[in-house]
């Protein structure tokens, strides 16, 4: 079964419409990258997903729960969808290891003991043990973004969205929090990644989108899009960014 | 869970402190009949006013007690102020009222009033080495100190043009007595008792007229009511006259003999003051503190319905603070103290009146520095809490005000400053705290100059140190 469902959505803001009718589906365990120029929707695109906006048209239905009904319980939705933002947006006023026990803590799905233990795995398989005790301002931007992958991944969430991730790193630690995302497709994890790492996408997607004014313009694998692209806006947009 | 905890806390605090202020102390005693109420003025020198152990004590407060030992009857002062005394009248909160109030026909209609006991009238004073000015001719062209609302003022007015002099308003004695003292004005009117006691009491004065023909002094009690208190307060001042002992107690404060105040010194002075006005500071922190608890939940309502979802809330918010950061504190103190409980027709208790307007004022405050703490926050702040499944309370609660927090702690202590300030305001309403503590010394002193150094020094001290403690505070909030 699909683990996410789009149907004709539509967004604006105002007047503006950001995404003019989107269909799309994601499989349980599949790795999908969302590609295209700055102000193509992606990001939107993506938080509609875990509704961060509410959608103006159309369906999105994420583990067969319509998230436009009025009987969704939203929070229920979101905590079986883990979310990554380009600017980590860790707790500043937490240490490493509440960030990660905080959520799953408060909305009792583990007694703190429980929820320590597994924190402190989930550093471990971002390979921050050492930093339990840290607080965000201490930590490097390709830390933080582990620190925010490790938060997410503890409620043990079945989808992982990944907004733009490595976009606000400085280069040298693109590739620490790339080969977390790397370990996280292999375990089988479905994700949805907006990115601009084109060699990642290639590498680690098992099904690349490529989006521009709203629509999805083109979408295959990562040989079809990357080696072979049928629309002149693609064409256009991997000459400039490969 | 916390802020509920504290406002449950909050809320009793209030409702006790309210319980404990209202009139009636139920001091009630069995054996020999019962303990009237009597209302009286805080400060109305030589009638009642305190002296320096705290005790009422002045022509009124003399009469009464003797009045009372005389007929055999126990009472109880009760110190509201005279407007808040008369409502009190009104209200039947008081069996009756002794506070130089002047027999009117207009308050004939409302109260019955015992014999007079006191024939007042206004009396012109100046400068005590002054030969110049005898009568009111002398007066063309200069200027004449009087305090507002009283028989003195009218008067004044009324002679004015024909003799072509300018009229100086004053709220205060003390400050009409400074005016001619320094010269500005070169006289003042007032009700003859008044200056007489302030000449006693070396202000700086003489008098040079004969007292005006004026209002006589009554005790009133509600009309049709407390009969017996009215028979028993006539037949005693009848004794008292015949005794001599009436006359006693007037020589006592405006005789010729009278007890003029004693040379102090200026240490003395300000020592004697200290226990007052420390006192009224005591006052003044306590309604400080419990205004700016309910100001900090009215702040914490008004402020999330500003950053909500829903716009009519956001709406209801925005004209709660509009409307109480643009009344005037003083204004308002007013309107909630006399506006209302006039409109509808009961008494309002000094101290609910006093935290309302304070915390009314610093909650729209609040409101806004809650609302920019909150909006301060980056949005991602929110945005991650609810894609982990937090609800939006929650996520408020536990990752937003605890940082926002943080950045309005300087604001609240600037808000902790200025409540402590705006305090003084409401010695307008009557309010005993520290302002009104030294106006009340300074009424039996008129040593104008010492009184208010040393009760803006108590300010600045306070202040002071509750600034270093909230910047400590503040430094431990930041560190987390």
């Amino acid at each position: 079964m699909d683990k996410i469902q789009v149907e004709g959505l539509k967004k604006s803001f105002g007047t503006n419409q950001v995404l003019k009718g989107i269909d799309m589906q994601v499989k349980e365990g599949e790795v999908v990258c969302v590609i295209g120029p700055s102000g193509s929707g992606k990001s939107t695109f993506l938080r509609c997903i875990n509704r961060l906006e509410d959608i103006t048209g159309g369906t999105v239905i994420v583990d067969g729960q319509d998230l436009q009904n009025p009987k969704t319980d939203i929070n229920k939705v979101r905590e079986n969808i883990g979310m990554v933002f380009q600017h980590f947006n860790l707790f500043p006023h937490f240490s490493v290891l509440k960030n990660i026990m905080f959520a799953p803590i408060e909305l009792g799905k583990q007694k703190e003991e429980e929820a320590r233990a597994s924190a402190l795995r989930l550093l471990e398989q971002v390979g921050l043990s050492d930093k339990a005790s840290a607080f965000p301002s201490q930590l490097s931007g390709g830390q933080k973004q582990r620190v925010a992958i490790a938060r997410a991944l503890a409620m043990n969430p079945d989808i992982m969205l990944f907004d733009e991730p490595t976009s606000a790193l400085d280069p040298e630690m693109v590739g620490e929090v790339l080969s977390v995302m790397n370990d996280l497709a292999g375990k089988g994890m479905t994700m949805m990644i907006v990115t601009h790492e084109m060699g990642f996408a290639r590498e680690v997607a098992d099904r690349v989108i490529f989006m521009d004014g709203g629509y999805i313009v083109e979408e295959g694998t990562p040989e079809q899009v990357f080696g072979n692209p049928t629309h002149e806006r693609t064409i256009s947009f991997l000459e400039k960014v490969l | 869970m916390k802020t509920l905890r504290m406002i449950v806390i909050s809320m009793s605090m209030l409702l006790l402190c309210i319980a404990g202020i209202p009139f009636g102390s139920p001091s009630v005693s069995a054996e020999s009949g019962k303990t009237y109420q009597i209302g009286t003025d805080v400060t109305f020198a030589p009638f009642e006013f305190q002296d320096a152990q705290n005790h009422f004590v002045g022509i009124d407060m003399d009469l009464l007690a003797a009045i009372a030992k005389d007929q055999n009857f126990k009472y109880e002062i009760k110190s509201l102020g005279f407007n808040a005394a008369v409502q009190a009248l009104e209200t039947h909160q008081v069996d009756g009222v002794i506070a130089g109030m002047s027999i009117t026909d207009e308050r004939k209609q409302k109260f019955d009033f015992s014999d007079p006991y006191f024939d007042s009238g206004v009396i012109m004073a100046v400068r005590k080495d002054r030969t110049d000015i005898q009568n009111y001719a002398d007066l063309k062209g200069k200027k004449v100190a009087v305090k507002t609302g009283t028989e003195g003022y009218r008067f004044a007015e009324s002679i004015a043009a024909k003799n072509g002099f300018t009229i100086v308003p004053f709220d205060e004695s003390a400050q009409m007595y400074e005016d001619v003292k320094t010269g500005n004005s070169v006289a003042c009117f007032d009700d003859y008792p008044v200056l007489a006691y302030g000449v006693n009491q070396n202000n700086g004065l003489k008098t040079v007229t004969e007292k005006e023909k004026g209002a006589s002094y009554g005790f009133a009690v509600d009309k049709g009511q407390n009969a017996e208190l009215l028979q028993k307060f006539n037949a005693g001042l009848t004794h008292l006259r015949e005794s001599g002992e009436y006359q006693k107690i007037l020589d006592k404060y405006i005789g010729s003999n009278a007890v003029t105040a004693q040379t102090q010194t200026r240490g003395e002075l300000l020592l004697e003051s200290l226990p007052s006005l420390l006192k009224g500071l005591g006052k003044t922190l306590l309604y400080t503190i419990v205004s700016l608890i309910v100001a900090f939940i009215l702040g914490l309502i008004f402020g999330f319905m500003k950053v909500g979802q829903n716009k009519w809330l956001r709406g209801a918010a925005t004209v709660f603070v509009d409307l109480f950061r643009g009344i005037p504190l003083l204004v308002l103190a007013f309107f909630i103290y006399f506006g209302i409980p006039q409109a509808f027709g009961f008494t309002m208790p000094l101290f609910l009146a006093a935290v309302l307007t304070l915390s009314l004022n610093a909650g729209a405050y609040m409101t806004e520095i809650i609302r920019g703490g909150i909006q301060s926050i980056d949005m991602g702040q929110m945005e991650a809490a609810r894609s982990l499944g937090l609800p939006y309370r929650k996520a408020m609660m536990k990752i937003i005000i605890p940082q926002a927090i943080r950045i309005m702690v300087p604001s609240f202590i600037n808000q902790l400053v200025i409540t402590l300030k705006d305090t003084s305001i409401l010695s307008a309403i009557g309010l005993v705290e520290l302002t009104q503590s030294g106006k009340i010394i300074i009424a039996r002193t008129l040593a104008s100059f010492d009184i208010w150094l040393e009760v803006a020094i108590i300010y600045l001290i306070i202040i002071t140190v509750l600034t270093k403690i909230s910047n400590r505070l503040e430094r431990k909030v930041r560190r987390g």
